[in-house]
C-alpha cells in the first residue's frame, strides 16, 4: 500500500482521528518527563561520594583534606591510619550531575562528600590498596586523590622523591586496572584519577605540567624495571615453592616505550593533573574542587 | 624546660599544642615511623617509653581506643622528673574532658580549649619538684576539699558540643572548661550522658533565665565562695535522685547567658555556676565556704580547674585500680562472664588483657609451629596484645578473630620493606660510571653460592657484564664450586644471547677483603656493570671470623651487603640475623636477607618473619628451588597467607 492511499499509514498519522491526537497527545506529555528523567538519573543514583586521597608521605595528604574539611590546614603530623571527613562541596562549585538545576535549587546545596586519607608510608601503603578494591557489600571510592610535593620531585636523574611517588602511583594504576579487567564480565567501573600537585606555594616546586610529564616518564621507567625484574612468589599452594607463578600484565598493557596516562581510559581510568597548595600564596585548592564536582 | 607538648591523632592530625621553643615537625614525624611504624628504638620500659633524636628527648603516651598520642618534647640535656607524671595526667585529662568529641565520626575538629588545664598541671608539677617538702601537704589538701563529683553534676549537658544547639556555648572556652570538667568526675559518666540532651530540651523551653541569671550573678558576688564549695558526695547523691527537673532549668539558663556575654569577666564564670546550685543544697556548702584562698575570684579560677583536674585524675586512677582489682564479687563475675561471652560471639566486647592471653597463648603456638622463633613470637603477640587492650572487638567478630586481624596487620606490615629495592633501577644509576658491588654473606652451607649464582643468572638476563669474585678462600672446594657456576651460566647466557659474566679467583688462603677490593678495581678497568662478592661461610658465633667481616665491608664498599639464612633454621635465625647485622661495623649494616630453601618448608616459612623482626632489615629474594630461575622476590600476602594458614 502508498503511503499516499487514503488508507496509508502517513495519512492516517497525519488524519484527525481520535488515536492519532490520543497518542500525539502522550507523547507530547511523556517527552519532558523522559527527558527529565534522563538528566538526573544519575544524580538521583549517586550515593554519597566517597573520594580516597594517596600519595607518598609527606605530601600534604592529611593536611589537604583537613584544609577541604574547615578551610585552613592543621598542624599534622605521619599519618598511621586511615581518616574519613566529611567536607560540602562549597557553593561556589556545582556537581556536574546538577549543571542544569536551577541555582536555587535546594537538592544543591549541602552535598556532604567524604574524602578518606591514607598513610603514606612505605609499609602501611597496603591500607590505601585496599580501600582502592574494597570487599564487595562496600562500594568502591567515587574517584582517587593522589596527592604529590611538587617541591619534591625534581628531574635530577635518580630523584628519590619522584622515584617513590611514580613507585606508588604505578601500583595504584595497575591495581585499578587489575580490577577492572577482572571486571570486566560484568560491570566495569570507570573511576577517575586527579593527579594533585601540592605545595606550589614553595619557591622550588613545579608546575603541574612539568609534573605530570616527570610522572610519567618515571612510571614508564618503573613499569620497564618491574617487567625485567624478579617475579614475585606465587600465590596459594602449600608453600613459596616455584611453580605458580603468574604472569600478569604490565601497566598500560605492555611493558616498553613511552608511559602516557591517556592509554589508561582503555581500563575506564581517567587521569587528570591539577595543581594547588593549602598555605600560602598559591592556586589553593580551588581546583581541585572543581575536579571534585566534575566527578558528583 | 620542656620545648613542646602535643596531642594528635593517629591519623596524624595534632588537636592540640603547646610549643615553648620551636621544634619543628620532624622530630615527632621520626618517632612516630621509628616507634610506631618500624617499631625499633625504644628505650626505656614499657610503661615509660622514650625516644632519642637530634638532641632531643620524646617521651609519649597513647589512649589506644581514641586513637591519641601525647608526646613531650624536650632536651636531652636536661632531665625533667615530672614528663611522666605530665604525660599521665594530661592523657587522662583529655581523654576525659574530649571523649565524645574524639568520637564523633568524619570529622577531625575538636574543641579543646585545653590550655588552663595544661598550664595549671605544668605550674603543680614545677612547684611539686620544686619543694618537695611542702608538697605533699597542698597536695593533699587539695585532694581533700575537692570529693570527685564537686558541683560537677548540673552542667553535664554543656559537656559536648557535639549535642546540637550546644556549638555557642562552647565557643567562649572558659565557660566551657569549667562545665566539662565539673562533669566528669563522677563517678558513672556514662550513665549521666544519655540524659542530658533532655535536659538541654527543658531548659530552652524555661523563661526568665536571663533576669534571675543576672540577680544571682550579682548575689554571686557576694556569696560566691560558699556556693562553690558546696560539693561533693551531697551533690552526686543528688543527682542520683530522680527529681531535678528544675535544678537543670536554673542551670542552663546560667549557661546560655554566659555564653551570649562576650565581654564577660572570664573569672567570674564559676560564681553563676556555682550559684545555681545554692538554693537547691547550700547547707554544707557554707562551712566548706570557709576557705580563704577561694573568695578572690582570680583564685576562684584556678582553684576549679585544679579541683576538677584532680577529681578527674583521682576518678582515673580510681578506675586504673578497680581495672586491676578485676573481679567484684561473686554475682557480679558470673553474670560478667555470661555476658563476655555473649559478647564474645556478638561483638562490642572490651578486651582486656585476660580475655587475650589465651587466645595469644593459642596464637603464640600457632606461629611457633610455623617455625616462627619464639623471641619473634613472643614479642609480636605482645604487640598484638599492647594494640588491642581496650579495644572494643567489631559486631560479630570473636577475640579470636580479631586477634588474627590484629596479627595478619602486624605480620605484614613487618614484612613490608619501607622502600621496596629495586635492583635493576640501582644498577641502571650507576651503569658507566663505577660497577655495582653485592657482597653475599652467611654461615656455612646455606646457598651463598647457589644463591649468588641465581643472583648472576638473572643480571646476565637483563643484559649485564656481571664479574664473580671467588672471596672465599677458606674451604676448599669453594673456587673450583663457582667455576662451575660460571662454566654454566656462561653456556647459558651465550646460547640466549644474554650478558656477560667473568671470575675472578686468586686461589686459598688469601686475605678476603683484599682480593674484594682487587675484584672491584679490576671490574672497574674492565667495565663490568656488576661484581659479585662470594664470601666464606662462618658460623654468626665464631667471634675471629665474624670480625673480619669489618674489614671487608671497609675495602670492598659493597652496595648491598645481603645475608643468606635457610628457610629451615628456625629459632637460631634471630641470633644469627643480629649477629651479622652488626658485623659491618658502626655505621654499615646488612641491606637484606635472601631466604634459601623455602621449597622444602611448606607453609613454615617462620624463618623470614623472625630475621626481619629481629633486624628490621627486608627479604629481598627467596630462594625457591635447584634451578638459577628459582629466585622469587617476597610476595607479602602470600607468606602472610601461609603463615595464618591453620
Ligand atoms: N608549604 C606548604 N606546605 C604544605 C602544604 N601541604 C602540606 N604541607 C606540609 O607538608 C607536611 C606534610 O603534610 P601531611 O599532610 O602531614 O602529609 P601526609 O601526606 O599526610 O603524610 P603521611 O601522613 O605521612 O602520609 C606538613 O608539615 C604540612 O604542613 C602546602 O600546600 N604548602
Ligand atoms: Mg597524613
Amino acid at each position: 500500500m502508498a503511503w499516499h492511499s487514503p488508507d496509508g499509514w502517513l495519512t492516517q498519522g497525519l488524519a484527525p482521528h481520535v488515536s492519532t491526537i490520543t497518542i500525539t497527545f502522550i507523547i507530547t506529555l511523556a517527552l519532558p518527563i523522559f527527558v527529565h528523567w534522563y538528566l538526573y538519573r544519575s544524580r538521583a543514583a549517586t550515593v554519597t561520594p566517597k573520594f580516597l586521597v594517596l600519595g607518598p608521605s609527606g605530601a600534604g595528604k592529611t593536611a589537604l583534606i583537613t584544609t577541604l574539611e574547615r578551610g585552613a590546614p592543621t598542624a599534622t603530623h605521619t599519618s598511621l591510619t586511615p581518616l574519613t571527613i566529611a567536607a560540602p562541596l562549597p557553593a561556589t562549585h556545582t556537581p556536574s550531575s546538577a549543571r542544569y538545576r536551577s541555582t536555587n535549587d535546594a537538592a544543591l546545596r549541602l552535598v556532604p562528600i567524604l574524602f578518606t586519607d591514607t598513610p603514606g608510608h612505605g609499609k602501611l601503603r597496603h591500607l590505601a590498596l585496599g580501600l582502592i578494591t574494597p570487599a564487595p557489600p562496600t562500594p568502591p571510592p567515587t574517584g582517587l586523590i593522589f596527592v604529590v610535593d611538587a617541591a619534591a620531585l625534581s628531574s635530577e636523574a635518580d630523584n628519590a622523591g619522584l622515584r617513590d611517588a611514580a613507585e606508588y602511583l604505578h601500583d595504584v594504576l595497575l591495581a585499578l586496572q587489575r580490577a577492572y579487567e577482572r571486571a570486566k564480565s560484568s560491570v566495569a567501573r570507570e573511576i577517575p584519577l586527579v593527579v594533585v600537585a601540592g605545595k606550589l606555594d614553595l619557591f622550588t616546586a613545579l608546575p603541574a605540567g612539568v609534573v605530570r610529564s616527570l610522572l610519567e616518564a618515571e612510571i614508564g621507567r618503573v613499569r620497564e624495571t618491574k617487567a625485567r625484574g624478579i617475579v614475585g612468589v606465587g600465590k596459594g599452594g602449600d608453600g613459596l615453592g616455584g611453580e605458580e607463578v603468574v604472569e600478569e600484565g604490565a601497566l598500560g598493557g605492555r611493558a616498553e616505550g613511552k608511559f602516557e596516562f591517556g592509554v589508561m581510559e582503555e581500563w575506564g581510568i581517567k587521569v587528570s593533573v591539577v595543581g594547588g597548595n593549602v598555605r600560602g600564596e598559591g592556586p589553593g585548592v580551588t581546583g581541585l574542587w572543581d575536579w571534585v564536582a566534575g566527578q558528583i | 624546660m620542656l620545648d613542646s607538648f602535643e596531642v594528635l591523632t593517629t591519623s596524624g592530625v595534632v588537636l592540640w599544642s603547646r610549643t615553648y621553643v620551636p621544634v619543628g615537625a620532624s622530630a615527632i614525624n621520626a618517632l612516630i615511623q621509628d616507634i610506631f611504624i618500624e617499631e625499633r628504638g625504644t628505650v626505656g620500659d614499657a610503661a615509660r617509653p622514650t625516644y632519642k633524636r637530634d638532641g632531643y628527648t620524646l617521651k609519649w603516651r597513647t589512649a589506644k581506643d581514641l586513637g591519641l598520642i601525647f608526646v613531650a618534647v624536650y632536651q636531652s640535656l636536661l632531665s625533667i622528673s615530672w614528663i611522666d607524671k605530665l604525660l599521665d595526667n594530661v592523657r587522662a585529662l583529655f581523654t576525659e574532658l574530649y571523649r565524645d568529641q574524639l568520637k564523633v565520626p568524619r570529622t577531625t575538629r575538636v574543641e579543646c580549649p585545653f590550655d588552663p588545664y595544661f598550664d595549671r598541671q605544668i605550674k603543680e608539677l614545677e612547684q611539686e619538684a620544686n619543694n618537695a617538702t611542702t608538697r605533699s601537704f597542698t597536695d593533699s589538701s587539695a585532694a581533700e576539699i575537692t570529693p570527685p563529683g564537686s558541683e560537677a553534676n548540673e552542667l553535664s549537658a554543656e559537656e559536648h558540643p557535639a549535642v546540637s544547639g550546644l556549638r555557642k556555648a562552647a565557643k567562649k572556652p572558659m565557660y566551657q572548661d569549667s562545665t566539662s570538667t565539673d562533669v566528669t568526675p563522677i563517678a558513672t559518666p556514662d550513665a549521666s550522658r544519655p540524659n542530658s540532651p533532655a535536659h538541654l530540651l527543658k531548659a530552652k523551653a524555661g523563661p526568665g533565665g536571663r533576669v534571675s541569671r543576672r540577680s544571682r550573678k550579682a548575689a554571686a558576688v557576694v556569696t560566691s565562695s560558699p556556693a562553690a564549695a558546696s560539693s561533693g558526695d551531697e551533690s552526686s547523691a543528688n543527682r542520683r535522685a530522680a527529681p531535678k527537673g528544675g535544678k537543670k532549668k536554673m542551670r542552663k539558663w546560667d549557661a546560655e547567658g554566659l555564653a551570649d556575654e562576650d565581654d564577660g569577666v572570664n573569672l567570674d564564670y564559676s560564681a553563676p555556676a556555682a550559684e545555681g546550685e545554692r538554693p537547691v543544697e547550700s547547707l554544707e556548702g557554707v562551712d566548706q565556704g570557709s576557705w580563704g584562698t577561694r573568695t578572690a575570684t582570680g583564685e576562684f579560677t584556678l582553684k576549679d580547674i585544679g579541683d576538677e583536674m584532680d577529681a578527674i585524675l583521682q576518678s582515673a586512677n580510681a578506675k586504673d585500680a578497680k581495672a586491676a582489682d578485676g573481679s567484684s564479687g561473686l554475682v557480679g563475675s558470673s553474670l560478667g562472664a555470661i555476658g563476655g561471652l555473649f559478647r564474645n560471639v556478638v561483638g562490642g566486647k572490651k578486651l582486656t588483657r585476660e580475655d587475650l592471653n589465651k587466645s595469644l597463648k593459642g596464637m603464640e603456638e600457632h606461629l611457633l609451629k610455623k617455625n616462627v622463633a619464639r623471641e619473634a613470637a613472643v614479642r609480636l603477640c605482645d604487640s598484638v596484645e599492647q594494640d588491642l587492650i581496650g579495644m572494643k572487638t567489631g559486631s560479630f567478630t570473636s577475640v579470636e578473630a580479631t586477634i588474627r586481624g590484629a596479627m595478619e596487620r602486624a605480620l605484614r606490615q613487618i614484612l613490608t620493606p619501607t622502600s621496596p629495592l629495586d635492583l635493576l633501577r640501582e644498577i641502571q644509576a650507576v651503569q658507566g660510571k663505577r660497577p655495582y658491588v653485592i657482597s653475599i654473606v652467611g654461615v656455612n652451607g646455606v646457598g651463598k653460592s647457589t644463591n649468588l649464582s641465581k643472583i648472576c643468572y638473572f643480571l646476565l638476563q637483563n643484559k649485564y657484564r656481571v664479574l664473580i669474585a671467588a672471596g672465599d678462600t677458606f674451604r676448599s672446594g669453594a673456587v673450583e664450586q663457582l667455576r662451575v657456576h660460571t662454566r654454566n651460566l656462561r653456556e647459558l647466557t651465550a646460547r640466549q644471547n644474554a650478558g656477560e659474566v667473568d671470575l675472578y679467583e686468586r686461589g686459598y688462603g688469601k686475605d678476603a677483603a683484599t682480593i674484594a677490593r682487587d675484584a672491584v678495581t679490576y671490574a672497574a678497568q674492565q667495565g663490568f656493570d656488576v661484581v659479585l662478592i662470594d664470601t666464606a661461610g662462618r658460623r654468626h658465633n665464631d667471634q675471629r671470623l665474624m670480625s673480619s667481616l669489618e674489614k671487608f665491608a671497609k675495602m670492598a664498599q659493597p652496595d648491598k651487603i645481603l645475608m643468606v639464612g635457610e628457610a629451615l633454621v628456625g629459632s637460631d635465625a634471630v641470633q644469627q640475623a643480629r649477629n651479622f647485622d652488626a658485623a659491618f661495623g658502626a655505621g654499615r649494616r646488612l641491606d637484606g636477607f635472601i631466604v634459601s630453601k623455602c621449597d622444602t618448608v611448606g607453609d613454615m616459612v617462620g624463618t623470614l618473619v623472625s630475621m626481619v623482626h629481629a633486624t628490621g632489615i627486608p627479604v629481598l629474594f627467596l630462594g625457591t628451588g635447584q634451578h638459577y630461575s628459582d629466585l622469587r622476590t617476597l610476595r607479602v600476602e602470600s607468606v602472610v597467607e601461609l603463615l595464618m594458614r591453620t
